[in-house]
């Protein structure tokens, strides 16, 4: 007797589907799907499926917008492979679960070094949902009876629809701010302007869509002081090792995207929602956190804390409805952080930095295109202007992606004459970057 | 019944232990935003951090390590070939903004699996946006205003058991709705209560179907009429889809609304805590609700599509999380359809061998039958001066995870069990064995469990008056 049939006889029926007499006839139904495949012929058939795609390893990729092309030392991926950790759940059960735990609190860590924050949660999905989260965080820590929340014209648009489905069920309003047309930095004079006794929040990001850092933090925190509104700082991780963090113009909350730590583009999915802020306001975070404390026998141990924000205890009256996070990835940052070091991560920042510049210069110089478009100081992602509307010509090349089309007939940004958005990493070479400007001579033509 | 030892090493952070504090030099940005200071971010040889992190691993307790009864988690085991896979080049070296000639293979995936699920569903169209069962939820709901705000009725409640899962009524309110929870009837939606909670202001009911202590609603196209008569959706919460694959879905029971936790049902691991993925799937009516972009096909090519008239916009940046979605479609083209009914058939069996095991130990409150999972209750154990938890934390010294305790709200001392389908008999056997023997163990060395772990019990409650979420908040 096999097992199956020894455990029918134990519930003392004769077939598995006595177990669902309780599925009302009513409401049966026949799975349509394919027949199954064996282990060899699944890989085989989907990796021809992955195999109907182009990688950026069959080219030079000057792509970003959000997602960057770094390079990812081989440890992450073992520390991230080992299945104590990945095939792990949630670490309610802390005794069993201290790895995980620890190592999210090493994560935690980081990103308050990096962004001079005390506090940071696991991670939210990613930086527009992050941001998303801390403008409803904002709502509970802001000045009461407030509802205008600025949000700068400059940033990704896609971050905008999401904030708007998360604020469905609150009052507060998004003010748009304009861009200052030559630098493409934030208006000041227009944030000047809709800033008021009314403004619960506002949210500036420095390094913005454009690539543009913003170089005056003192009119924010000025402005912050003048009118108590809560700061939200969208940052870049990696930039942030050459940058003042946003704990220096005293913001109160962080978000970004750890992408760029450790992640591989993965077609924009699974990244790390950054969120961290002041100490003070830990109570009113959204997400999971881990703390620090004792074992009962005195030795040091962690757990998840502060549980009683959250939905499984605290159900309708959360801080978010946030369970299941990104936590696998936030622990790849960590390990990729450690592993290059921060002197590592500093060269690595820097070397983006210069590459970025070097191609702005080069492309600046090709006659017609002027690099970069905005003016404002940048880190590794920067505007071209085009000699005319050649967007459709920007794909032609199939070893090269240039960049992002932004302005004329697209989407993003239609105010914007034919714009091309360039990222520049230290996966770029100096062939990739002769490869670049060549394409864009014969293509400005 | 073998007894399980933990690693257990000295603890240190990297930070702490290398560390100097270091002043960035030769800073290429403009002084006014040049960091003087640079982050304590230690700089190690490469094979210290692999030591570290391969340390903590061995502190870690994963479905690779042993059995994992958490209830409403559905912790089966995670292939191998689905993560093979996920490594490829072809799938992690895609960028989301390339021309859609460049990105056919992980169009093409998105497009079938949105078929599969839809299927799988019963539903007319499935989003991948999502990033988790949360998130899901709140694309729902999302839907949901938009849907009756087109209508022209501002619908300001959602209607819940009271055996839902917590992200429910977490994910009703962050939409600004006002939750109304109403009391089960043995075990199952109270139809009268329900018929009094709904009206011309609930916007949903959300309800899960086996609902969270593994019985089957068997009145729900009665409940779909009341809530629908109300001119309300009925939302179904896919948390628990793994008990009844091939037998029924949720389409077949009048649900208009659905997500799916692709890391539950479709066996992509956990992660320790994510990444998931939560798509959701829609009846016809609601199909232009969806955020955008969906994938179409169409001369057999594969495109991001923003057309849909009534769309919420987006939940999240890009696509998803692809790495997830690849996965489940992997795991979907192995299993097949008779591999998921047999998913489903097997977890039901084991669900209800190990509830027959147990029933006879701790209280079974309510029926007998159940789907993928049962609900215990631990009163009996007071009085031995236990609770559940304790018997929870001794699970653990015989090298099983705990099943989810406390869980539903409403039996007392719950534990919330799931087998899943991957298992063996003889391991629900030395399970079942292992609990019979921990009620008849010397109460002090439950309470004072678990005894093998990495550390001991573990002081939350420390934890949480004086938080310490960073080193930096240690006060360096």
């Amino acid at each position: 007797m096999g097992e199956t049939e020894e455990m029918l006889e134990y519930l003392d029926i004769d077939e598995i589907d006595e177990l669902f007499i309780d599925v009302p006839e009513t409401v049966r139904t026949d799975l349509k799907l394919p027949e199954g495949k064996s282990e060899m012929e699944t890989v085989r058939s989907v990796r021809k499926v992955l195999n109907e795609n182009r990688a950026l390893d069959e080219k030079a990729c000057f792509l970003g917008a959000g997602i960057y092309d770094h390079y990812v030392p081989a440890v992450v991926f073992e520390i991230i492979g080992r299945s104590e950790f990945y095939t792990s759940y949630t670490p309610y059960q802390a005794e069993v679960s201290q790895g995980m735990l620890q190592a999210l609190f090493e994560y935690q860590s980081l990103v308050c070094e990096l962004t001079g924050m005390e506090a940071a949660n696991t991670s939210m999905y990613d930086h527009p949902t992050a941001l998303a989260e801390a403008v409803l965080m904002a709502g509970r820590i802001g000045k009461r009876r407030r509802s205008k929340f600025l949000l700068p014209k400059n940033i990704h648009r896609d971050k905008e629809q999401v904030l708007k489905n998360y604020l469905r069920g609150t009052d507060i309003s998004l003010v748009e701010v304009a861009y200052d047309e030559v630098k493409g930095t934030i208006d000041r004079e227009d944030f000047k302007e809709k800033i008021d006794d009314e403004t619960l929040g506002f949210y500036v990001e420095s390094p913005n869509f454009f690539g543009v850092l913003e170089e005056d933090m003192q009119f924010f925190a000025d402005m912050k002081e003048d009118t108590k509104a809560v700061s939200v700082a969208g940052i870049h991780p990696l930039a942030l090792t050459l940058m003042e963090p946003p704990s220096s113009w005293s913001a109160d909350i962080a978000v970004g995207d750890s992408q760029p730590l450790g992640i591989p583009p993965s077609f924009g999915g699974t990244t790390v929602g950054i969120f961290a802020c002041s100490g003070r306001k830990i109570r009113r975070m959204p997400g999971r956190m881990i703390g620090e404390t004792e074992d009962m026998d005195g030795n040091k141990a962690y757990c998840m804390t502060l549980q009683t924000r959250e939905q499984h205890i605290r159900r309708e009256r959360a801080t978010s409805n946030i369970c299941t996070n990104q936590a696998l990835m936030a622990l790849a940052s960590a390990v990729h952080c450690f592993a290059l070091g921060g002197k590592g991560l500093e060269d690595i920042a820097r070397e983006n930095y210069e590459k970025a510049h070097e191609v702005a210069r080069k492309i600046d110089q090709i006659s017609g295109f002027k690099a970069p478009m905005f003016e404002g100081e940048f880190f590794n992602e920067f505007t071209v202007e085009l000699p005319g509307d050649i967007h459709d010509e920007l794909n032609k090349d199939k070893n090269i992606l240039p960049g992002l089309a932004i302005g004329g007939d697209t989407e993003r940004f239609s105010e914007l004459e034919p714009t091309l958005l360039t990222a520049v990493t230290e996966k770029c070479s100096e062939e990739d970057i002769d490869r670049l400007i060549d394409f864009l001579k014969e293509v400005g033509e | 019944m073998s007894e399980y030892r933990q690693a257990r090493y000295p603890r240190h952070l990297l930070i702490e232990e290398h560390s100097k504090e270091r002043m960035v030099e030769e800073n290429p940005l403009p002084e006014s935003i040049a960091r003087k200071e640079a982050p304590l971010i230690p700089d190690v040889p490469e094979y210290e951090v692999a030591r570290h992190f391969t340390r903590l691993s061995q502190m870690n307790y994963g479905i690779d390590t042993g059995f994992y009864p958490l209830g409403s988690c559905t912790m089966k085991y995670n292939p191998k070939y689905t993560e093979m896979l996920a490594k490829e080049p072809k799938a992690t070296g895609v960028h989301p903004l390339q021309p859609e000639e460049d990105i056919q293979g992980c169009l093409r995936i998105m497009y079938e699996l949105q078929r599969m699920l839809a299927e799988i569903g019963g539903m007319s169209e499935v989003t991948l946006q999502p990033a988790a069962g949360a998130q899901g939820e709140m694309t729902g709901l999302a839907i949901v205003h938009e849907y009756h705000k087109n209508n022209g009725n501002d619908r300001t409640e959602v209607v819940l058991p009271d055996t839902a899962h917590g992200t429910n009524p977490a994910t009703a309110a962050m939409l600004g709705y006002k939750t109304i929870e109403i009391p089960s009837d043995d075990g199952c939606v109270d139809l009268k209560a329900l018929e009094e909670a709904v009206g011309e202001d609930t916007a949903a009911f959300m309800l899960t179907n086996p609902n969270t202590l593994g019985i089957f609603e068997e009145d729900v196209l009665e409940i779909a009429d009341i809530v629908h008569d109300a001119g309300a959706l009925l939302y179904y919460d896919g948390a628990n889809l793994n008990a009844i694959m091939g037998k029924s879905n949720p389409g077949a029971m009048n649900f208009d609304i659905m997500h799916f936790n692709l890391h539950k049902t479709f066996s992509s691991p956990h992660g320790g805590g994510g990444p998931g993925s939560g798509p959701v799937g829609v009846c016809e009516k609601l199909r232009s609700y969806l955020p955008v972009p969906i994938v179409t096909k169409k001369n057999d090519r594969y495109h991001l599509d923003h057309s849909l008239e009534n769309t919420i916009g987006r939940v999240k940046g890009f696509y998803g999380n692809w790495s997830v979605l690849l996965r489940t479609y992997a795991y979907l083209v192995y299993q097949g359809k008779e591999g998921l009914e047999k998913s489903a058939e097997r977890a039901v069996l084991n669900s209800n061998y190990l509830r027959k095991l147990l029933e006879d130990h701790l209280e079974l409150p309510y029926r007998s039958l159940r789907k993928h999972e049962f609900v215990l209750s631990g009163k009996r154990l007071k009085d031995k001066g236990l609770k559940t938890v304790d018997l929870a934390k001794r699970l653990a010294d015989h090298g099983y995870h705990a099943p989810t305790i406390y869980f539903p709200l409403i039996v007392e001392e719950a534990l919330m069990i799931e087998p899943t389908e991957t298992e063996r008999k003889e391991t629900l056997d030395n399970f079942a064995d292992t609990v019979k023997k921990i009620l008849d163990e010397d109460p002090e060395i439950v309470k004072s469990a678990p005894h093998n772990t990495a550390v001991k019990r573990v002081d939350e409650t420390k934890a949480a008056k004086k938080p310490v979420v960073s080193f930096r908040m240690r006060g360096r």
